[in-house]
């Protein structure tokens, strides 16, 4: 019996015991060193555009007293300068194409609440449906612009709400076996390989590049829900079950640590030809749910959906204003949300 | 909850804990309480679901058993009854959550051909998972009562936490009364030399399913959804989904069959190497051999089994293959998938009775050449993924258009795409293809040893466990794949 508990308490040991070998091959294989990410729990280590020091010291110069921060939703729909203009207050947009909630919250922070901008008032955010607590991941290297060498809270949100309550778990087991180092060099000899074999008249990189951008082009993709066989339901439209791991209490803090205030515009999707765009019940649910959360905390909540003043003659392609829409939008914001704006 | 998560870690280590310090009635309380947690942790009205299934079957095999003992003596007709409710039960529920809006669909579209609009109803409720295999498996209990196969247990609890057993409980095995009851009713003793090849097991499921499984399945997905996707990306997806669902599948029996043994309990081998199949037969004898054994044993051999003329056994065949084709999901391409290995099954039937005719009349005909084996073996894998492209390929539209698809179509770009993405589909699956061949030619099935677990190994096996294990939980963490995809068995 003894030698049984023993022989399993030796692969148990075995089991977890191995894995330290990762870091002496970390250590054997040249260029194996790189350093961790500014998101150390949920990131691989790996190279890193640097901040933007100079998109922060242009906006300091400006000394806004409003930023307007989100992703195309915000950039085709307010025009900085003109809603400057009709304000008559200062106004900067920190405008990112496709960027996810983190990038807004890294913005906010860095370019606006941690930058030294003296006569800064508030901060719009526009966003679409749930984006404020469902789209939090994001994708090695699309925060690099307006990340700092550490950025701590992001982290921690980030991993609470990938990794649950064992994110202490990950981050220990992370620093232990270093296996994200190895998985930096070691990956791409894998991917190399095949593709190596494959294109015999192309280096690997460039078919691997090839097959990414002419193969799996985004215009070849069908509507992803069809081919996604364990696509899954349910839950993201909970707002109450969300918000604790996304990035808007963190957002809120930051903004009463600077006496600012905040603005939230829910953009109208493209709306039908008869009138506003389709809405679940569900998704009418989580906006109330979400308005109540956002001005039990002081911050102002506007919803577009169903405005009569943003036919579907304003829109260009998909959620997308045309030029026009967007003087239009811009002029409506600044009489509408004028006491916001003082 | 999911086994490649630390919540499953905690729970597991808190659960074994205990169990192994508690009486036999008290282990089987925590077994029933871990498992309507465990299958509650995300969506906590599913084990509602579980509880219906199982009091209904219980209080159904209570009163055919009844019957029987002679102590009411109701009618066989009321037996029947109770055995229709049983059965009315678990495939009202599967009919409820799983077919109800297919069917709904399919009949007003039915409708609307013939120039009448029905105004259209759909529940869309959200598909419990595992709720087909755990079904199966309460209503097997009935079905074994009523033929006097399995007594009907009084304890409910016993027959809750038959039904609910998590390890297998949301994507099999699929377990008979007459095997797990009588392991949940006898007493049961921890086993060191158990738990160790079970912790090979598991890694090794973990393994095929973090590494293998979900990185092949980041390639299928990416190729299933293409528009227009051309001959040689298209068929290099098949091979990965091919790779993938095997892997997936097969490491959640490994894992189930694993975490079951540290509690105890045998669970029975759902795979047996199936692609190295030398034909459909030895395909469904290798692949899914639970399922493949129920539809045998509950709708092949009731409807008649291989006992009468070769018209109705190939009858028999392709109603078994349909219904196990719908069994896995409310779409056309499964019931396409079904008939397709029903139809090869029968060729196959077919031939084999043309061959013994044929060896019938010519005794020293000798037997097929060893070295055709690998040939046949090729050929079935060839056959199952088309299979297996019907399978994946939820629009029929598209799969025509599939089938339709000549490699002299492709670019240069596209044909080179697709064979670099087979190769790293084939890259990752090496081990999985080693160990298969390694098994089959007759070396140690590291799967199979929790089946006799050896009391004493040499210490040089022992190490050489704790090295595999190492090895293997290393690769996992260095190579799992970024995108977690869950068992695809799960939307079963």
């Amino acid at each position: 019996m003894r030698g049984q508990v023993l022989s399993l308490a030796v692969v148990l040991a075995g089991t977890l015991a191995v894995p330290l070998g990762l870091r002496a091959l970390n250590g054997a294989v040249p260029g194996a060193d790189v350093r961790d990410s500014y998101l150390p729990t949920v990131e691989t280590p790996r190279p890193r555009e640097p901040f933007d020091q100079a998109a922060a010291d242009a906006v300091r110069e400006v000394q806004p007293q409003f930023v307007v921060i989100g992703d195309s939703m915000a950039g085709i729909r307010i025009d900085p300068l003109q809603l400057s203009r009709q304000a008559h207050r200062q106004v900067v947009g920190l405008y990112q194409q496709g960027s996810p909630v983190a990038y807004w919250y890294l913005a906010f922070k860095n370019l606006a609440v941690e930058n030294s901008l003296k006569s800064l008032r508030g901060a719009i955010f526009f966003f679409r449906d749930d984006q404020l607590t469902t789209q939090v991941q994001v994708t090695p290297g699309s925060l690099d612009r307006v990340a700092r060498d550490h950025e701590l809270e992001l982290d921690r949100v980030l991993a609470a709400n990938r990794l649950g309550v064992f994110s202490e778990v990950h981050r220990a087991a992370r620093s232990v076996y270093q296996f994200d180092r190895t998985r930096t060099w070691l990956e791409p000899v894998l991917l190399h390989g095949p593709a190596k074999l494959a294109a015999r008249t192309m280096p690997a990189p460039g078919l691997l590049k090839a097959i990414n951008t002419e193969v799996f082009a985004l215009d070849r993709l069908r509507p992803f829900e069809t081919a996604d066989l364990a696509a899954s339901q349910g839950g993201a439209l909970e707002f109450q079950a969300n918000v604790g791991d996304s990035l808007l209490p963190e957002i809120i803090r930051l903004a009463e640590g600077a006496q600012i205030k905040l603005a939230f515009i829910r953009v109208q999707r493209r709306p039908a030809a008869e009138g506003p765009p389709p809405q679940s019940p569900e998704l009418t649910a989580y906006v109330n749910a979400l308005k109540g959360y956002l001005e039990a905390r002081g911050a102002y909540f506007h919803d577009d959906w169903g405005d009569p003043d943003e036919p579907l003659s304003m829109y260009a392609d998909g959620d997308h204003l045309t030029a026009e829409g967007r003087l239009r939008y811009t002029q409506r914001f600044s009489e509408r949300h004028a006491r916001f704006l003082q | 909850m999911i086994f490649h998560s630390l919540e499953f870690a905690a729970f597991f280590i808190v659960t074994v804990t205990i169990y192994w310090r508690l009486p036999l009635a008290a282990q089987n309380v925590l077994l029933l309480v871990a498992s309507y947690v465990f299958y509650g942790w995300v969506h906590p009205w599913w084990p509602v679901l579980l509880l219906i299934t199982t009091v209904v079957d219980y209080w159904s095999a209570r009163r055919i058993a009844e019957s029987v003992s002679g102590s009411r003596l109701p009618a066989p007709s009321s037996r029947k009854k109770w055995l229709w409710l049983s059965i009315a039960a678990n495939l009202g529920l599967l009919g409820v959550y799983k077919y109800f809006d297919f069917f709904v669909g399919n009949v007003a579209a039915a409708v609307a051909a013939l120039g009448w609009n029905i105004p259209p109803i759909a529940l869309r409720l959200a598909l419990p998972a595992g709720i087909s295999f755990y079904t199966f498996q309460s209503m097997s209990y009935t079905i074994d009562v009523y033929r006097g196969h399995a007594p009907a247990r009084r304890s409910f609890i016993d027959v809750a936490a038959f039904v609910s057993f998590f390890p297998h409980l949301v994507a099999g095995p699929i377990m008979r009364a007459t095997n797990l009851l009588p392991q949940i009713e006898q007493k049961r003793t921890f086993s060191a030399a158990a738990a160790r090849d079970a912790t090979v097991v598991i890694v090794w499921g973990f393994f095929k399913k973090l590494v293998i499984a979900d990185n092949t399945g980041v390639i299928a997905n990416k190729v299933f959804a293409l528009q227009h996707p051309d001959f040689f990306v298209l068929w290099a997806g098949v091979f990965a989904f091919a790779i993938q669902i095997y892997a997936d599948f097969s490491a959640y029996t490994d894992i189930a069959r694993g975490v079951a043994k540290w509690y105890g309990f045998d669970l029975i081998r759902n795979f047996q190497r199936p692609y190295l199949a030398s034909g459909p037969a030895d395909f469904w004898h290798r692949w899914n051999i639970s399922l493949s054994t129920w539809f045998r044993d509950y709708v092949f051999i009731p409807l008649g089994g291989s006992r009468r003329g070769p018209g109705r056994v190939a009858t028999n065949l392709m109603i078994t293959f349909l219904a196990s084709g719908i069994w896995h999901g409310a779409s056309w391409n499964y019931v396409l998938w079904g008939a397709y290995h029903g139809v090869l099954l029968i060729i196959a039937r077919a031939a084999g009775d043309v061959r013994a005719s044929l060896q019938a009349r010519k005794p020293a005909r000798p037997r097929a050449p060893r070295w055709l084996r690998p040939l046949q073996v090729i050929a079935m894998f060839v056959l199952t993924c088309i299979g297996w492209l019907i399978f994946r390929e939820t629009e029929l539209t598209q799969l025509i258009a599939d089938f339709a698809l000549v490699p002299s179509a492709s670019t240069a770009i596209e044909r080179s795409a697709g064979i670099y993405l087979f190769l790293l589909a084939l890259l990752y699956s090496t081990p999985l293809w080693a160990h298969d061949l390694w098994v089959e030619l007759g070396g140690l099935d590291l799967t199979r040893s929790i089946d006799k677990p050896e009391a004493w190994v040499p210490w040089t096996r022992a190490l050489a466990q704790a090295a595999l294990c190492g090895v293997l939980f290393a690769v996992i963490l260095t190579l799992r794949s970024q995108t977690a995809l869950n068992f695809i068995y799960f939307a079963f």
